[in-house]
């Protein structure tokens, strides 16, 4: 047998199901590893969702988890990206859990996000851009979906399931200020005013999407998501 | 790119988030840190911002878990690449991983998994090993892990394979001493044997770590305790073989208070200066 075959058995017995059992002693402990080390990564990337849930509910999610997504990336820290995902499968009925673990997921994934400097509203006056063609990059970390419930109250420890509520469509936008990674829940107008600059319409082409009436709001809009910190940089292409 | 490792000789910890805050706020008692690789790499942030910082303090060594230089399938380059990013940016004294392989294509275990000791499995880490020092522009320090089984197809010790590679491949080693204790219990051999065919020249590191009992009389290396006497005893016939090289306790889980690893640090450093 060669290395790379007796390597591929190697992993199919360590990935396998616990009712198979270990070849040697030596096997079950790195099988009993496999599972621990995923299990813990897991546990910690979804700490809230893990508390929400119960920790004997989560046990086995993750267990199924386990089983049916193999780790592929080299890092360990890429492992729960697909989670939420899975738990949105898991737990159709309380839909919440899996907004609250995409909302986990990705504040980490904004905490260590590649560096993009927040763009203030000083130097963006500065730079004295068009604005008709200005176009903006959004700050590191940014990313967003729609969600129905309150992630505010789940994030800050709610554990009262009677208290949780399905609210209004909203879209939940994360992104990283600095060195902070934040969220916030926008309402559908807010967030149609907002997507065209996240999807790289120049400044002109957004205020044009909200009409003559909607300009003003649009403005104090503009002004806020400056100070929020939620774009990194003038494209250099609008300067 | 260069050759040679210049030998480096003091006493450092593994930094580990949970003292990030004293490391940064206050001069502690170490001549370098280790930072675990994989957690600074492709990433912005806080976690790089700490790192600068830490490097405006003290000498930092870069200990990676996933290279995989016992993979036949070969290295996965997107990671060298970060790594090699990562090295750039960071100017450690050295760069290192371990003797093992952590997966196959697809399917990554993110563990360290044992080798067989065979030509092709040497000949399968002298060809990656080069590859990594090639793309890193730098020499790597190779640790030898804990294993849990042995295989029969084995036709060298590990030790004789560890030389090979050595030789073979112009890198140098990171020696865990409780590694080394543990393996040794679990597969009924001196380790004392080991310690004698490693090249004198080629130890740059050393690692001490606690370990914690599994079934059948199996040591796990766990590094969620302190150094046993065991392994201090064995860290002392090292220092007498291989001379004063870089020595760090590595804890990764039941992390204690920072002081309490300082206080294990200085009795490598005692155990150290006995000796010299």
């Amino acid at each position: 047998m060669t290395l790379l075959a007796a390597q591929r058995a190697f992993v199919a017995e360590i990935a396998a199901d616990d009712d198979l059992p270990s070849s040697s002693l030596g096997m079950a402990i790195y099988r009993n590893a496999y599972r621990g080390r995923l299990a813990d990564a897991l546990a910690v990337s979804f700490e809230r969702t893990r508390r929400w849930v119960g920790e004997e509910m989560f046990e086995l999610a993750a267990a199924h988890y386990i089983l049916t997504h193999p780790p592929q990336s080299w890092t360990l820290d890429a492992y729960g990206a697909d989670f939420p995902e899975a738990l949105a499968e898991l737990f159709a009925d309380d839909p919440e859990v899996a907004e609250l673990a995409w909302l986990e997921w990705h504040m980490q994934q904004a905490f260590a996000a590649p560096d993009r400097a927040t763009l203030t509203g000083e130097a963006l006056a500065a730079a004295e851009p068009d604005w008709e063609q200005l176009r903006l990059a959004p700050a590191a970390g940014l990313t967003w979906r729609e969600v129905n419930h309150d992630l505010a109250a789940l994030w800050h420890g709610l554990t009262d399931r009677s208290a949780l509520a399905a609210t209004e469509p909203a879209v939940l936008l994360i992104w990283r200020k600095d060195l902070s990674p934040h969220f916030r829940l926008l309402s559908p107008d807010e967030f149609a005013a907002l997507e065209p600059l996240l999807d790289g319409a120049s400044f002109g082409e957004a205020a044009s999407q909200v009409g003559e009436a909607g300009l003003a709001r649009f403005g104090q809009l503009f002004a806020k998501w400056l100070s929020e910190g939620l774009f990194s940089a003038i494209d250099s292409q609008s300067q | 790119m260069s050759e040679t490792i210049p030998p480096f000789t003091g006493f450092g910890l593994g930094l580990r988030k949970e003292h990030h805050a004293q490391f940064l706020g206050a001069e502690q008692k170490v001549d370098f840190v280790e930072i675990i690789s994989e957690n600074f790499m492709a990433c912005g942030g806080r976690p790089l911002r700490t790192l600068d910082a830490m490097r405006e303090r003290h000498p930092v060594i870069m200990h990676g878990v996933s290279m995989s230089l016992g993979s036949p399938a070969g290295l996965n380059r997107d990671y060298l690449t970060e790594l090699k990013l990562l090295a750039d940016r960071t100017r450690p004294l050295w760069v290192s991983d371990h003797l093992c392989w952590t997966g196959i294509p697809g399917h990554n275990s993110h563990d360290l998994l044992p080798l067989p000791y065979t030509n092709e499995a040497l000949a399968t880490c002298i060809a990656n090993l080069k590859l990594a020092q090639d793309v890193l522009e730098r020499p790597l320090l190779v640790e030898n892990p804990s294993s849990y089984m042995t295989f029969p197809e084995s036709t060298m010790s590990e030790w004789q394979f560890l030389k090979a590679l050595a030789e073979e491949s112009g890198c140098y080693l990171l020696l865990d001493v409780n590694n080394v204790f543990v393996s040794s219990v679990n597969h009924h051999f001196d380790p004392l044997e080991f310690l004698n065919v490693i090249p004198r020249d080629r130890v740059r590191q050393i690692h001490l770590a606690g370990h914690s009992q599994g079934p059948e009389g199996l040591l796990i290396d766990t590094h969620d305790a302190p150094v046993c006497a065991e392994v201090w005893a064995l860290y002392a016939k090292a220092i007498d073989r291989f001379g004063p090289c870089a020595t760090m306790i590595e804890r990764d889980d039941a992390i204690p208070p920072l002081d309490d690893l300082l206080a294990e640090l200085d009795q490598a450093r005692e155990a150290a200066s006995v000796l010299a």
